[in-house]
């Protein structure tokens, strides 16, 4: 029987112990609420990826600034149109596309810096460590929010590149933490020691014997800061100081409404729709991950 | 203890002292001066330029500059607010006491709702009820906070006009109510941004709080509290939610960043005049020197935040309270 030749393949010594990502994996499948999630986020990719074929019109165009803005949803326009007369729905999918490439770019940045940053600082230890974790807790303790802020403020008219740049570069501070953890409890591994004692240098210790270890907390964080990601870049444009026009993200289409609040409300509600599930799937996914690795 | 909360102000200090290094970075990283964002319109001249900038001693050294700015900022000088034409600590120290009404507020009552919903759901542990709860708390866990105050603000105010749209008062009314009706007046129009906020708080309190009552539930002292014959409430209540205790004030420490943002959101679309209302408005008018003051307070509200919440931790564990 199949499932017989699998259970003696787990006890098989020989073989070697299953990675975090395909025990991942199979742990979203086997859960019916991360099974959904899995399925509406690939919905959603898909929407992002196939935004040229799938949206019924040009979402930066304008046909008519007169007759056509402001329009209540309708046949011809499902989510209605804004007050520039474009066509809500597809700036919605073509928003859907910023949205997520802002949050996985955004979010491959942070984990770059906080990768590096923890493992660096655990690995060190001693004055350097405590040097780095008392920077770490003065950057924490300002509001991710506020430290967007205070940058986007001081150049204004960013580009979509250096706005991923910097949402990148603010959400690195927890994960670095829990590296930085990680690394201090493996330093004195046996398998540390011994790649050690076989006259590995401190880089090939670092990327060859302590990386691996952290892909469970890196898979974690990266799925629930891209959600995290998401949220702030529709905040900032919210606040107007985000993406910048005429491109669509979720956001800036309800900044756009934002004016006349009641009146545009299809302006509000339907980006906002998207943004929640998106939102709500990677965390479903991310705490699901988050489960089963820490009950390992 | 003395000298754990000494350590621990001393830690705090650094921490505000680091900000206001970082915070300077920034003003000096970004390309030009505040100025030269700010007075981009032609009717200005050089000349006032270059005396705007003497005046804030932007032309001289960096390091002298650093210095100035600190110094300033240890006597709570912040700069001044082009937007309002006023210094930006009376612009930040009058609208203040509205966000911290707020936070406060929030706080107390996200913790009370949120640990409700936690224990409620753990003595129906694995029912249809606690599952369709935590769908729940997750829905409003993911939800922007400013999208949760635009649909509140379109429910509440424009499709069942129960609370007034926005403010801290009525701009008319107000002057001519008795002191009955001013207090009636500024509770209507606290209440819709507070309740949002409550709600958007709860989600992750519940959620975290579930997650560390289920973790204590398996305890030996559990098993025995029941074992002597208490209901399943008595042992939530005594044993269970006392052991959660702990967690709970350090969720309290970890939740001001969130609440400060969400803070900012609320006054930004119902109108509430606190720090982040000003803060939020003074980026469209580019008032930089509001902005930057607005991170460096929200920031040491952060900071005191924790800080308490760690002295609070430590005087509430037995454990700690030796030392």
């Amino acid at each position: 029987m199949p499932g017989q030749t699998q259970g003696s393949a787990r006890t098989d010594p020989a073989k070697p112990r299953e990675s975090p990502l395909g025990l991942g994996v199979r742990a979203l499948l086997r859960k019916r609420s991360s099974r959904v999630a899995l399925v509406v986020l690939a919905v959603i990719v898909l929407i992002a990826v196939l935004a040229p074929l799938i949206a019924p019109y040009d979402p930066a165009a304008q046909p008519d600034i007169v007759a056509a803005k402001d329009l209540p949803p309708s046949i011809a326009h499902p989510f209605g149109t804004d007050p520039y007369s474009r066509d809500v729905l597809s700036r919605v999918i073509y928003g859907a596309r910023l949205s997520l490439m802002i949050g996985v770019l955004a979010t491959l940045v942070s984990l770059t810096f906080g990768v590096a940053y923890g493992a660096i600082s655990g690995y060190a230890g001693g004055v350097v460590d405590a040097i780095m974790m008392r920077f770490l807790d003065a950057l924490l303790s300002i509001p991710r929010l506020l430290l967007l802020l205070g940058v986007l403020v001081a150049w204004p008219h960013l580009s979509i590149g250096a706005l991923i740049l910097f949402l990148g570069l603010t959400g690195w501070f927890g994960l670095s933490r829990i590296v930085r953890g990680q690394v201090l409890a493996l330093k004195h591994a046996e398998f540390v020691t011994a790649a050690e004692a076989l006259g590995a240098s401190r880089r090939r210790i670092l990327v060859r014997h302590l990386l691996p270890n952290l892909v469970s907390p890196i898979v974690v964080a990266a799925t629930l800061g891209i959600a995290h990601v998401i949220v702030l870049e529709a905040g900032l444009s919210f606040l107007g100081i985000g993406v910048p026009q005429p491109l669509a993200s979720w956001g800036n289409i309800i900044y756009d409404g934002s004016d006349q609040i009641a009146r545009l409300w299809w302006m509000s509600l339907f980006p906002g729709l998207f943004m929640v599930t998106t939102v709500m799937t990677l965390n479903v996914l991310g705490e699901s991950l988050r489960d089963v690795y820490e009950r390992r | 203890m003395l000298r754990y909360i000494a350590r621990r102000l001393g830690q705090a200090a650094v921490i505000v002292a680091i900000v206001a290094a970082i915070t300077f970075a920034l003003i000096h990283l970004a390309p030009g001066d505040p100025f030269s964002a700010l007075l981009d319109n032609p009717n200005v001249s050089e000349k006032v330029r270059a005396t705007l900038r003497a005046q804030y001693g932007l032309d001289r050294p960096l390091a002298e500059q650093f210095v100035r700015y600190f110094n300033a900022l240890a006597h709570g000088e912040l700069g001044w607010s082009f937007s309002h034409d006023r210094p930006v600590r009376e612009v930040l120290s009058s609208a203040l006491p509205n966000t911290l009404l707020l936070m406060s507020i929030a706080l107390v009552g996200s913790f009370a709702l949120g640990i409700l919903i936690a224990l409620f759901q753990v003595s129906r542990k694995g029912t249809a009820i606690d599952q369709t709860l935590s769908a729940i708390t997750l829905f409003f866990f993911s939800m922007p906070d400013f999208w949760l105050g635009i649909l509140a603000l379109l429910a509440f105010t424009y499709w069942l006009p129960i609370f007034p749209v926005g403010g801290a008062i009525d701009p008319v009314m107000h002057e001519f109510l008795g002191l009955g009706g001013r207090i009636v007046d500024r509770l209507r129009h606290l209440a819709l941004p507070a309740l949002t906020l409550i709600l958007l708080a709860s989600a992750s309190v519940a959620r975290f709080q579930r997650a560390a009552l289920l973790d204590v539930l398996p305890a030996d002292y559990v098993r025995t509290a029941r074992l002597k014959g208490l209901t399943e409430g008595q042992v939530l209540r005594r044993h269970v939610l006392r052991n959660a205790l702990l967690p709970i004030i350090t969720l309290v420490g970890l939740s001001f960043p969130a609440l400060l943002t969400g803070a900012f959101f609320i006054e930004k679309i119902f109108a509430w005049p606190g720090m982040g209302y000003a803060v939020v408005n003074a980026i469209s008018s580019r008032d930089y020197p509001l902005v930057v003051g607005g991170v460096i307070i929200g920031s040491i509200l952060v900071t005191l935040g924790s800080l308490l919440a760690d002295l609070l931790y430590a005087w509430a564990d037995p454990r700690l309270r030796a030392h």
